[in-house]
């Protein structure tokens, strides 16, 4: 059940543009090198990515009303993800 | 058509039958009943559409014995073939009178309210989704486009709860939209992209396609393209054709126990 939702999950937002965000692995206790090995790579790899945008299109949103702000536009985005 | 339904009320056949009917030049949804059988002359068949099912059941939740009869379209059938998966219809009390749906092969002519969606302004199709496409046009987008037009979108919501309300297997008696716990109830905007990204987790495997939330939608979210490509995913993955099969979804628990094999499906 948790790999089918998780993979489901991981397809969606990776059509909604926050791909490589969730990651899903089954690690014993005993299993303390491997734990050791995900938890660093996932670190990097979240570190690649970049801080998550969500919190930036919520702050734009409180400091301008409702409206979508003009502050995070296309190109903008582009400038700042890339 | 009206004849038929006239003899299916006079003989029993079904004891109410939904259709629609012209009130103040409105087609509106209508019980048609044998007490009131005069009425079905004034049964109306156009483009306009509603989830006939859906107040199918809620009657039959009140009277589960009761038999209806109703008018369907394709994405009525679905909804109704996922209805009697849930078990929130009985088959067996449910008959369907078919009408004219999407154009084809058979009938050039077609009726339905989502036959010809709005082109987009220029607005929109700059920094928003365009609500007639596929969703592999949205994979063209490279990632920061993807997210920033998806925002677009979800921040323009004012949680109106017009798509779960109008949406035909939206059946559940607590709604998550509803939980305070999960959603913020009361404040507005609403948190996205959660609050939309949560009913599409729910429509995995339920949605039918008919894009009634998004012809209801105020603000024209373009949630069919959303849920479309959900259950592209539930289609790829899990080989589930959802309105189709008859069989409940991947993501439910058959049974009196969990029967799941621990193997992993596909590594992403």
């Amino acid at each position: 059940m948790t790999i089918k939702r998780i993979t489901f999950l991981q397809e969606l937002l990776a059509f909604m543009g926050l791909e490589g965000r969730l990651h899903l692995e089954w690690i014993s206790s005993a299993e303390a090198q491997k734990f050791v090995r995900v938890i660093t790579d996932f670190t990097e790899k979240i570190r690649a990515l970049g801080p998550n945008p969500l919190p930036d299109y919520a702050m734009a949103a409180r400091a301008f009303g409702s409206d979508f702000p003009s502050a995070i536009t296309i190109g903008d985005a582009d400038e700042r993800y890339n | 058509m009206k004849d038929t339904i006239k003899q299916w009320l006079n003989e029993g056949i079904v004891d109410l039958f939904i259709g629609y009917k012209k009130v103040m030049e409105h087609p509106l949804p209508h019980c048609f009943t044998k007490a009131n059988i005069e009425e079905v002359d004034d049964l109306i068949i156009g483009p306009s559409r509603y989830a006939l099912e859906k107040i199918a059941t809620h009657i039959s939740a009140l009277k589960p014995d009761i038999k209806i009869g109703m008018l369907a379209r394709d994405c009525n059938q679905r909804a109704l073939s996922v209805l009697y998966i849930w078990n929130q219809l009985n088959p067996e009390n449910v008959r369907t009178l078919n009408v004219n749906c999407c154009p084809s092969n058979l009938s050039k002519h077609g009726d339905c309210s989502y036959l010809e969606p709005e082109t987009p302004g220029v607005n929109k199709q700059l920094v928003g989704m365009d609500n007639t496409v596929d969703p592999r046009d949205i994979e063209g987008f490279d990632q920061p486009q993807r997210l920033s037009r998806w925002m677009y979108e979800f921040q323009k919501c004012i949680k109106c709860y017009g798509c779960r309300n109008i949406c035909p297997v939206c059946f559940c008696q607590e709604c998550s939209l509803e939980h305070p716990e999960l959603v913020g109830t009361g404040a507005l905007p609403p948190e996205v992209p959660i609050f939309h990204l949560v009913r599409a987790v729910h429509m995995a495997g339920r949605c039918i396609d008919c894009g009634l939330c998004e012809d209801a939608c105020p603000v024209d979210i373009p949630l069919r393209l959303l849920y479309r490509k959900v259950n592209e995913i539930v289609r790829n993955v899990f080989d589930y054709e959802t309105g189709s099969c008859d069989n409940q979804p991947p993501f439910s628990i058959l049974g009196d126990k969990a029967t799941l094999e621990p193997k992993p499906l596909m590594r992403a």
